[in-house]
């Protein structure tokens, strides 16, 4: 990943940022500033076209909300009536909801649905592809005020800059790491995911990531693509 | 429905069990089997026992073992193959940025660990059923 310049000002959280590896660690920054600000959880939400028929659950690319409430709220409601899924296409300025905020009734009321009484939303962007999202702060309190609704957002951005480009960039064309290049080679030996970890050391799920993010750099769909296209390219024998 | 998972915390205080069982009793969704063991020697024949694992939280520092660069290739040696956090109260180590080349998955500050950290973790490592 490309080291920003010092010009990039992102404060305190530089060395965390810097050294974030993987979504576990982008959850421990998200986390820990949602509840430094008095929030209890967060959701980093994808946002399509407007008219879009959208789930919630599918739209959250990372969150810490209880597992299945996303899904339950699903079950139930349309995300995409909600006023607050509307309001996310018409203005990128940071907005604050209250469970209590008039002129919304019961069946638009994202908050009430989820069982909130105050969420903070920071539109965001990919720098690279201008792809918009939302990070969203949820919690009970009773509202924030300006200058912690300012360092919110400006911290929300700051680390979204990261986890985009560490954990969501489409990622076509960069090189294989040397040990992406090596689960390449048992993959094309025809070892199952389970095999590889054991052979490299490592958990079935770092190599399911690995073959997920192989995928992703050499922009095919399957790992016979895979392999074919690995081949082609002279990147195994 | 509610998931099942099996936990093995390798953690040489004794305390930190009682915490994270205490922990655990809050999150809601998945019916979480912690066990515990003391040692390094302990985990391994643990494993060898057959009992299912799910997820092994370790702590970075265990005695005799310098930390985790020499334990968790220990555990993947032994076989294991489920996911590894390890635990420790100083992250900003600089060798923890190579945790993914020893074996391990992810890193957690034991002061972050929460009923949300928890259930964020089994959501990201535990297989859907």
């Amino acid at each position: 990943m490309a080291a920003l310049l010092e010009n990039h000002r992102r404060y305190d959280l530089r060395d965390e940022l810097e050294k974030a590896l993987n979504r576990v660690d982008f959850f421990r920054i998200f986390h820990t500033m949602a509840l430094r600000f008095g929030f209890s959880h967060f959701g980093i939400l994808q946002l399509g076209s407007e008219n879009d028929a959208c789930m919630l659950s599918s739209r959250l690319a990372l969150h810490d909300l209880p597992s299945g409430l996303a899904e339950e709220y699903d079950k139930r409601h349309r995300f995409g009536d909600s006023q607050f899924y509307k309001t996310l296409h018409r203005s990128a300025i940071s907005s604050v909801w209250r469970a209590e905020d008039p002129g919304c009734d019961t069946g638009q009321n994202l908050l009430v649905q989820l069982g909130f009484e105050l969420l903070v939303s920071v539109p965001v962007h990919a720098a690279a592809t201008g792809a918009r999202y939302a990070v969203l702060f949820l919690g009970d309190g009773e509202d924030i005020g300006r200058a912690e609704h300012v360092g919110l957002a400006y911290d929300a951005i700051c680390a979204f800059d990261y986890f985009y480009r560490v954990g969501l960039a489409n990622k076509a064309g960069l090189g294989l790491t040397p040990r992406e290049t090596e689960i390449l080679k048992w993959i094309s030996h025809g070892k199952t995911a389970s095999e590889i970890a054991l052979i490299v050391s490592v958990s079935e799920h770092t190599v399911n990531s690995h073959t997920a993010t192989i995928l992703k750099k050499l922009d095919v769909v399957n790992r016979t693509q895979m392999v074919a296209k690995a081949i082609r390219e002279q990147i195994i024998q | 429905m509610t998931r099942k998972a099996h936990i093995l915390l390798v953690d040489d205080d004794p305390a930190e069990n009682l915490i994270l069982r205490a922990l655990i009793r809050k999150v809601s969704n998945v019916d979480i089997q912690l066990h515990y063991c003391q040692t390094m020697e302990g985990a391994l024949a643990f494993l060898s026992s057959g009992q299912p694992v799910s997820m092994i939280l370790l702590d970075n520092r265990l005695k005799p073992q310098v930390d985790f660069r020499e334990t968790v290739p220990a555990l993947r040696l032994h076989g294991y193959i489920g996911p590894i956090g390890v635990i420790s109260a100083s992250l900003a180590e600089p060798y923890f940025q190579k945790l993914e080349e020893y074996g391990a998955d992810f890193r957690i500050d034991k002061a972050e660990i929460d009923p949300t950290a928890i259930d964020f973790i089994l959501r990201e490592y535990l297989p859907r059923e």
